[in-house]
């Protein structure tokens, strides 16, 4: 296993998940931090996700700033109208955020409705990094061709392939280390693709972090490529396009 | 002392590279489980009793794998043949324990079907590691409650339908849970032992469908107390097994 690799986690969230019940709370964030030797990461709110996005934007980013993570806003994508009014106050925000958060199957919106091309289209013209959540299979294809960078929260171990497939001819495309948990998944990644398409993820609190965690540091992958997917990915996802 | 109840061994149709059964070693050495109880995938996704003959194969290739012998519901009388050959003369040292997969085998676990293959592994004296999801967590301790003498695991304790576990281990006292998943929520397995007694868990990875450093992960975040560890990592396989 490799020792104290610079590890931070592109997938954090606080607040209420209305599906299950449970809460995120950043105390918790920040103690399992603690206890998976994570430095940082990149914190959303479900109150964006599932309620009001500006409030659930603010409340995200009062947490980031004051723990030392970074935020990264959600547009709703039920309302493309008032996404395109969300993008540009943050835009004009004095730290404008370097990437934005989608939430299609918990907004119940597909890949193929306007909204989704929509949004996408204004986050790479905007030359933000795009973090999306959803089935690999479906949300991929609808952000072929367009440039984009992005980061699949959601990818399952059982559609590697796809996600591979896909990777092959977009430069832009991660992928999250949350579910590649079979025995050779971001080994797979790594030889097909290369490391710096894996960005860890561990969507703290509500997924056993531990195990992504555990996952990354005893596999397979040279100490360098385990530092890529640790947190370099991240780093070279979070600053600005050229 | 590390013993893992819910293995496989075999191909599977992902992108994926784990056929061999050096992929089941490495994972032993790796990790360092002392003993590793093994289903044939091919038994479990396409044929019982061809899977379990060619696990039968593979078994020697290391003393610390035992194997679990698959029952498909809708082929009882085959199944039967099974126990019957696979375990004889010295067959209970290289077997075990049943395993049978709802969801593969299209059997719910409400049906006759599945309350019919559990009563015949009970005859064979054999645990048996049921695959469960959801409130199929429930279903399972219902049907072993219905069925004297049975000893059932549930696999995956339900994944998502682990909030469940408690009223499961209550309606149920012949019930034990394995925890693995490949997608694992947090916190699972500390707040079901705060709830139910240390003697129904026992470790559990899915390999080599699934990386052992995952289920590893998540028992390190349950902080169990040092009886909750040796219980869960070897004390109730064990004896649930009679290892």
């Amino acid at each position: 296993m490799t020792e104290n690799p610079l590890l931070l986690d592109c997938d954090v969230l606080v607040g209420h998940d209305v599906t299950t019940g449970r809460w995120g709370r950043p105390e918790n964030v920040a103690k399992v931090f603690a206890e998976s030797g994570i430095s940082g990461g990149v914190v959303s709110g479900l109150r964006a996700v599932h309620f009001d996005v500006p409030s659930g934007n603010d409340e995200a980013r009062q947490v980031a700033d004051g723990n030392g993570w970074s935020t990264c806003p959600v547009l709703d994508l039920r309302d493309p109208l008032g996404a395109e009014k969300e993008l540009e106050r943050q835009l004009a925000s004095d730290t404008p955020p370097r990437a934005i958060r989608l939430a299609p199957t918990a907004q119940s919106v597909e890949p193929a409705y306007p909204a989704f091309g929509h949004v996408a289209q204004l986050l790479v013209d905007a030359g933000l990094t795009i973090f999306t959540e959803g089935d690999v299979r479906k949300v991929g294809p609808a952000l072929r061709g367009l440039g984009a960078r992005v980061v699949f929260l959601d990818t399952h171990f059982y559609y590697l392939g796809d996600f591979v497939l896909l990777a092959r001819s977009e430069p832009g495309f991660h992928t999250s280390t949350r579910m590649l948990t079979g025995p050779d998944s971001l080994e797979i990644v790594a030889a097909e693709v290369g490391a710096e398409r894996l960005v860890l993820g561990c969507r703290t609190p509500f997924h056993e972090t531990r195990s992504v965690i555990r996952r990354l540091l005893s596999s397979k992958l040279s100490p360098d490529e385990i530092a890529q997917a640790g947190s370099r990915s991240l780093t070279t996802l979070l600053e600005p396009a050229c | 002392m590390l013993i893992d109840v819910h293995a496989h061994w075999g191909p599977w149709f992902f992108s994926m590279d784990v056929a061999s059964i050096d992929t089941n070693i490495d994972g032993l050495n790796r990790f360092g489980i002392d003993l590793q109880l093994v289903s044939a995938i091919e038994a479990i996704v396409y044929d019982a009793p061809l899977g379990n003959r060619s696990l039968a194969e593979q078994l020697p290739a290391d003393p610390r794998l035992r194997g679990m012998i698959v029952v498909d519901p809708r082929r009882l009388d085959e199944a039967r043949t099974d126990l019957d050959e696979l375990l004889a003369g010295d067959g209970r040292t290289r077997w075990v324990g049943a395993k049978i997969h709802t969801e593969y085998s299209r059997t719910p676990m409400t049906s006759p079907a599945m309350q019919a293959a559990i009563e015949l592994t009970t005859e064979y004296g054999l645990p048996t590691l049921v695959h469960t999801w959801g409130d199929t967590v429930v279903d399972l301790a219902d049907v072993a409650a219905r069925v004297p003498g049975a000893r059932v695991l549930a696999g995956h304790m339900g994944a998502n339908g682990w909030p469940r576990v408690p009223e499961a281990a209550d309606r149920c006292d012949r019930v034990w849970f394995e925890p693995c998943w490949s997608a694992p929520e947090a916190n699972r397995i500390r707040w079901i032992l705060d709830r139910i007694d240390p003697g129904r868990m026992m470790f559990g990875t899915d390999a080599t469908l699934i990386d052992p450093s995952v289920a590893l992960g998540a028992l390190e975040a349950a902080d169990l107390t040092p009886d909750e560890h040796e219980a869960v990592t070897h004390r109730n396989a064990i004896a649930l097994f009679g290892l």
